[in-house]
C-alpha cells in the first residue's frame, strides 16, 4: 500500500502531509493552532484541565475516593445520567434513519448525518461513562468473550449496544470515506445502507427498552408511581420523543455554530424539517402520556397522587410529557419554529427527568434521608468531562467531514 | 438456652443430621438448585440470645476482620447491616417478645432459590449451586453492581475503597459444605437457634414447631415464599421487620419480573426486520410511482 | 404486591378499558389538529402565484420537470418586482449551466439583472416567443412564460436544494414580508386591504435604488 493519498482534486499527496492537511483543516499547522484560541475553547480547556486529573485520580484511588456511591446506593449519576440518559438522547440516530429510509421521507436527508453522528457520539459517551463507573472496567469484554450471563438484562443491553455501536460506525463510515477520498469503499458501503438501517432500528428498540427493564426487578426499591411492569415499554417510547427533541435542538445549535460548514449552494429548509419533526413529537408524546396513565391505572395506587411524590409525578407527567405534546401540536398548527424549539427542549428535559427519577430519585425513595444519594463533586466533574468530550468530538468531525454538507464528488449519491 | 441433657441431645441430633446432610451432597453442578434437596438453615429467633458467636465464627472462617464491639451490647443501639468485611450481623428487635424478652436475628445472604443477583449478573459471576449456596466467582466480576440493585434484601456489598474492587457477601460456607461440614455460624451457635439441613426438611421442622407451639411463634415462616423461596428460613414471635428483615418482599421469584421484557427480545429481533423492510418497500414503491408521474425514471440514488 | 389496594381487579380493568377508549377517541381530533395547518393565512398566496409542481430557487428562478427535461424561468415574485421587461439575454443552446450560477439575464428600464440557474445541465431550447415579446412573460410566468429548456445533470440532488409546495409558500411569504415592511404607508394600506401589488414593485418602493433591491433578491440573500 503506497503512502500516497489523493486530495479532493485527485492529486497525489504524500501521506504525512495528507494527515496534517486533514486535521488542520487545510491550514498550516501554526495557523490552525492559533485559530483554536477562542473564548469557548478556553471554557473547554478549563473543563479538561479539571476533569482529566479527576479521571486519573478515580482510577488511581478507586471510585470510593471520587464518588458518593455507597452500599445503599450502588448506582449514581454515572449510570443515571451518562448511560441511561445518554443512550436515550442518542436515539435521534435511529428515529431519523427510520424517517428517511424506512418511511421514505427524503426531505429529512440533510439532517440524517448529523443525527447519526449525535447518536454515535452519544453511545461513545455512554460507554465511556461505563468505563468510569465499572469497578473493573478492563473486564468489560468478559460478557462477550468469556462468561456471558445470558439471563441478565444487562447482557442484552451490552450486546445490543455493542452491536449498535458497530452499526452506527458503519452508518458514519460513508462520511469518513468521502472525507478521505476512498471512492471504491464508499461505493460498496452505499449498497449496504438499508440493511444496516433496519438492523440499527431493531437493535435500538431492544436496548432502549432494556434500559427500563433493569428496574423491573426492584419493585420494593422504586416508588410505586414510577414502578411498572411496563417500564421497558415506557423507556422505548420515551426514547423516540427524546430523539426527536434532541435532533431539533442539535440542528438548531449546529446551524448557528457551524455556519461555515453549510453549503451556500444547498440551503436546507430547516424550519420545515423541524416542523415535520414536531408533528412526530406531538403524536408520540400524546401517546406517551396516555400509556403512562395506563401504567398508573394498572398499579392501582391513585392514593399516592395526593402525596409529595404524587405532585412530583404529576409534574413529570403533565408538565414534561403532556405539555410539550400540546406545545408541539400548537407549533405545527401555527407553523411556529420558535415554539417547536421550546417544546423540543421540554421534551428532552422530560425524558431526562423521567430517567433520573427512575434511577436516582424515586429509586430508594423509602430509605432514610441520611442514606439518600447525592452526587459528589468528583462525579459531577467526570460527568461534565465526558459530555464535553462528546461535544468536542462532534465539533471536530463536523468541521472536517461532509456531515452538514455534501461532499462535492458525491452529490446526490446518498 | 440452658445446657441440660435434653438440649444436649437436641444439639447433637442437629449436628449429626447436618453432618449427614452435608455428606450427601450431589457432585453434579446443574444450574439452579431444586427446592427440596438443597441445603438451608432454619433460624429460630426465639432461641437466639444475641451472643454473636456466629459473627465471630464467620469472620474467622472467612479470614475477615473481627466483628465490631465484641461482647458489647451497645452494638445493638442502631440498626446494623452487613458490609464488605462483615458477612453476617446480628440485629436486636425493636420490639420485645410477648413474654417480655429481647429478640435477635442474624442477617446474611438469603441464598434464594431463584436469586435475582444470579439472574441479573452480566458475566454470570453469581451462581446458584445445586447444593444451595449462591457463590461468587470473583475472577469474572466486572463490577457493574447490578446484583446490589437487584437483590431485594440488599445483601451484596462492594469494596469501593479498593483499586480492583469485588462484591462481598456470605458464601454459605460453600467450601466447608463441599467438605461435608456445616456453615461455620451454625456450628458455633450455642443456643440451637441455627439448624442446618435440607430445605424441605427444615420447612417441615418449622411447620412442626408452629403446630406444636401455636402460641409461641407467629404463624409464618419468613423465607418460605419470600422472593420465591430462600434458603435461610426464620421463625419468630415478633414482627420480622422489627428484626431488620426486609418487609416488602415479593412472594414470587424476582427473575420472573424481568421475564416479560426478556422474552420479548427474540420476538422483536425476529419481527422488526420484516416489518421494517415491508414499510421500506411500500414507501419506496410510492416514491417510485410519484417519480414516474413526474416523467422521470427512478434515479437510483442510494 | 398490593397492586389493587383501593380497587378490585374488575374495577381496574374497567378503568383501563375506559382510558384506552378515551385515548382512541381523543386521538382522532388531536391528529386532525396537528395536521390542519391552513394555508389561507399566507400572504404570498394572495400576492403571488405559487403553482404546485414548480420548484423555486432562492434566487427566484424556477424549474419544472416534464419528461426528461426541465423548464426554467423567472418566478412571479421577481417579475412583479422588476416590472415590464425590455429584453431577455439568453445563453446559447448547448451551453452548460450550474446551479447557483448565472443562467440568463433580464433587462428592464435599461438595467440588466443576472438570474441564477436552479439546476445543473445543458441548455437545449430557448423560448423564442418570449425573446420576441419579453413583456408578455409575466402573464404566465410558470407556463408560457418559460425561458429555457434544460437537460438536467444532477436533477435529484438539485431538487433537494429547491423549495416547492409549502416550502415555496414559506419562502415567498418571507420575501413578501420584507416587501411589505419597506412599502410606503399609503401603498401599504392599499395592499393590506387585499389589493395585489403593482407591476414593478421595486420601482415603487425605492425609485432611486430599485435595481440594487432587485439584485439582492435575485442573489437569494
Amino acid at each position: 500500500m503506497s503512502n500516497v493519498m489523493s486530495d479532493g482534486l485527485n492529486r497525489p499527496v504524500p501521506f504525512p502531509a495528507f494527515v496534517l492537511d486533514k486535521i488542520c483543516l487545510g491550514m498550516p499547522a501554526k495557523t490552525y493552532a492559533k485559530s483554536l484560541l477562542t473564548k469557548t475553547n478556553a471554557i473547554y480547556a478549563a473543563i479538561l484541565a479539571i476533569g482529566l486529573p479527576t479521571l486519573a485520580y478515580r482510577y488511581w484511588k478507586g471510585m470510593g475516593a471520587v464518588s458518593n456511591l455507597s452500599q445503599t446506593n450502588p448506582w449514581g449519576i454515572w449510570v443515571g445520567i451518562n448511560i441511561i440518559c445518554g443512550i436515550a438522547l442518542a436515539a435521534g440516530g435511529y428515529t431519523v434513519a427510520a424517517t428517511v429510509y424506512v418511511f421514505g421521507l427524503e426531505q429529512y436527508r440533510p439532517i440524517l448525518r448529523p443525527a447519526i453522528l449525535t447518536g454515535f457520539l452519544g453511545y461513545v459517551c455512554a460507554i465511556s461513562g461505563l468505563i468510569v463507573e465499572l469497578g473493573q472496567p478492563w473486564r468489560l469484554p468478559y460478557q462477550l468473550f468469556l462468561t456471558p450471563g445470558t439471563t441478565a438484562v444487562m447482557f442484552e443491553v451490552g450486546m445490543c449496544a455493542f452491536a449498535y455501536l458497530i452499526v452506527l460506525g458503519l452508518e458514519m463510515l460513508p462520511a469518513g470515506l468521502e472525507w478521505l477520498g476512498l471512492a471504491r469503499a464508499r461505493r460498496i458501503m452505499g449498497t449496504l445502507t438499508i440493511g444496516i438501517v433496519v438492523l440499527g432500528i431493531t437493535l435500538s428498540t431492544l436496548h432502549q427498552a432494556s434500559l427500563g427493564a433493569f428496574f423491573l426487578m426492584v419493585p420494593g426499591k422504586l416508588h410505586p408511581l414510577w414502578y411498572s411492569p411496563y417500564l421497558h415499554v415506557f423507556f422505548f417510547i420515551s426514547s423516540i420523543s427524546a430523539g426527536i427533541g434532541m435532533i431539533i435542538f442539535e440542528s438548531t445549535v449546529s446551524r448557528r455554530a457551524f455556519r461555515d460548514e453549510l453549503d451556500p449552494e444547498a440551503p436546507v429548509d430547516l424550519d420545515a424539517l423541524q416542523l415535520g419533526l414536531a408533528k412526530g413529537g406531538a403524536v408520540v408524546l400524546f401517546a406517551t402520556f396516555f400509556i403512562r396513565l395506563q401504567g398508573l391505572v394498572v398499579s392501582g395506587r391513585w392514593d399516592l397522587l395526593f402525596t409529595g411524590w404524587g405532585a412530583w409525578f404529576a409534574l413529570e407527567l403533565v408538565g414534561f410529557i403532556l405539555l410539550p405534546s400540546l406545545l408541539f401540536a400548537f407549533a405545527v398548527r401555527t407553523q411556529s419554529v420558535t415554539l417547536t424549539r421550546a417544546a423540543a427542549v421540554m421534551a428532552v428535559l422530560g425524558v431526562v427527568l423521567n430517567r433520573i427519577n427512575v434511577s436516582l430519585i424515586a429509586y430508594n425513595w423509602n430509605v432514610p434521608a441520611s442514606d439518600r444519594y447525592v452526587p459528589s463533586m468528583g462525579e459531577i466533574v467526570l460527568t461534565i468531562l465526558l459530555l464535553t468530550c462528546g461535544v468536542l468530538a462532534f465539533r471536530w468531525i463536523v468541521n472536517r467531514m461532509p456531515v452538514l454538507r455534501e461532499h462535492p464528488d458525491w452529490r446526490g449519491s446518498h | 438456652m440452658t445446657l441440660n441433657r435434653r438440649n444436649l441431645f437436641r444439639i447433637a441430633g442437629a449436628a449429626g443430621a447436618a453432618t449427614v446432610a452435608g455428606r450427601a451432597l450431589s457432585s453434579a453442578m446443574t444450574p439452579g438448585a431444586p427446592k427440596t434437596t438443597a441445603n438451608a438453615v432454619l433460624v429460630d429467633t426465639t432461641r437466639c440470645v444475641g451472643c454473636r458467636a456466629c459473627e465471630a465464627a464467620c469472620s474467622e472462617a472467612n479470614q475477615l476482620a473481627e466483628p465490631e464491639k465484641p461482647g458489647d451490647a451497645a452494638v445493638f443501639a442502631s440498626r446494623r447491616r452487613t458490609g464488605p468485611t462483615s458477612f453476617t450481623v446480628v440485629n436486636k428487635s425493636t420490639e420485645k417478645s410477648p413474654n417480655g424478652e429481647d429478640r435477635y436475628a442474624k442477617m446474611q445472604c438469603m441464598h434464594c432459590v431463584s436469586p435475582a443477583c444470579a439472574s441479573g449478573c452480566v458475566v454470570g459471576a453469581l451462581e446458584k449451586t445445586p447444593a444451595g449456596p449462591v457463590v461468587y466467582h470473583a475472577g469474572q466480576c466486572i463490577g457493574c453492581r447490578y446484583c446490589m440493585i437487584a437483590c431485594p434484601f440488599s445483601v451484596p456489598k462492594y469494596e469501593y475503597a479498593k483499586a480492583a474492587p469485588l462484591v462481598k457477601k456470605c458464601t454459605f460456607c460453600a467450601e466447608r459444605q463441599g467438605q461435608g461440614l456445616p456453615p461455620a455460624c451454625t456450628e458455633a451457635c450455642p443456643s440451637g437457634a441455627l439448624l442446618f439441613g435440607k430445605r424441605a426438611d427444615l420447612l417441615e421442622e418449622a411447620r412442626t414447631r408452629i403446630y406444636q407451639n401455636p402460641t409461641r411463634y407467629t404463624h409464618e415462616i419468613y423465607g418460605e415464599d419470600e422472593a420465591g423461596g430462600t434458603s435461610w428460613l426464620y421463625l419468630s414471635d415478633v414482627p420480622f421487620t422489627s428484626l431488620a428483615l426486609p418487609g416488602e418482599i415479593e412472594k414470587r421469584s424476582y427473575p420472573e419480573l424481568a421475564e416479560g421484557a426478556l422474552s420479548a427480545v427474540p420476538l422483536v429481533a425476529t419481527l422488526w426486520p420484516p416489518l421494517l423492510m415491508g414499510l421500506y418497500t411500500f414507501s419506496k414503491r410510492r416514491h417510485d410511482v410519484a417519480e414516474e408521474g413526474n416523467g422521470r425514471k427512478g434515479d437510483g440514488h442510494e | 404486591m398490593h397492586a389493587n389496594d383501593l380497587l378490585s381487579p374488575h374495577a381496574t380493568k374497567a378503568i383501563e378499558y375506559v382510558l384506552a377508549v378515551s385515548y382512541l377517541l381523543l386521538f382522532i381530533p388531536f391528529w386532525r389538529f396537528v395536521n390542519g395547518a391552513t394555508a389561507a393565512e399566507s400572504l404570498a398566496f394572495s400576492w403571488f402565484q405559487v403553482p404546485a409542481n414548480v420548484h423555486l430557487h432562492r434566487g427566484h428562478s424556477w424549474a419544472k420537470t416534464f419528461g426528461g427535461a426541465v423548464a426554467v424561468g423567472l418566478d412571479d415574485f421577481a417579475h412583479k418586482m422588476i416590472g415590464p421587461l425590455d429584453s431577455v439575454q439568453f445563453p446559447a443552446v448547448g451551453s452548460a449551466l450550474r446551479q447557483g450560477q448565472k443562467a440568463f439575464s433580464v433587462v428592464a428600464d435599461g438595467k440588466s439583472f443576472d438570474v441564477l440557474s436552479p439546476v445543473d445541465g445543458n441548455v437545449v431550447a430557448l423560448n423564442e416567443f418570449v425573446r420576441a415579446h419579453p413583456s408578455d412573460a409575466v402573464r404566465d410566468p410558470y407556463g408560457t412564460g418559460w425561458l429555457l429548456k434544460v437537460e438536467p445533470r444532477w436533477l435529484t440532488a438539485n431538487l433537494k436544494n429547491l423549495v416547492s409546495g409549502d416550502g415555496a409558500r414559506r419562502f415567498l411569504d418571507a420575501a413578501a414580508q420584507v416587501l411589505a415592511g419597506r412599502m410606503s404607508p399609503e401603498l401599504g394600506i392599499v395592499l393590506q386591504d387585499g389589493g395585489t401589488p403593482v407591476h414593478g414593485i421595486a420601482r415603487e418602493i425605492d425609485p432611486a435604488n430599485w435595481d440594487s433591491l432587485v439584485r439582492t433578491s435575485l442573489k437569494g440573500e
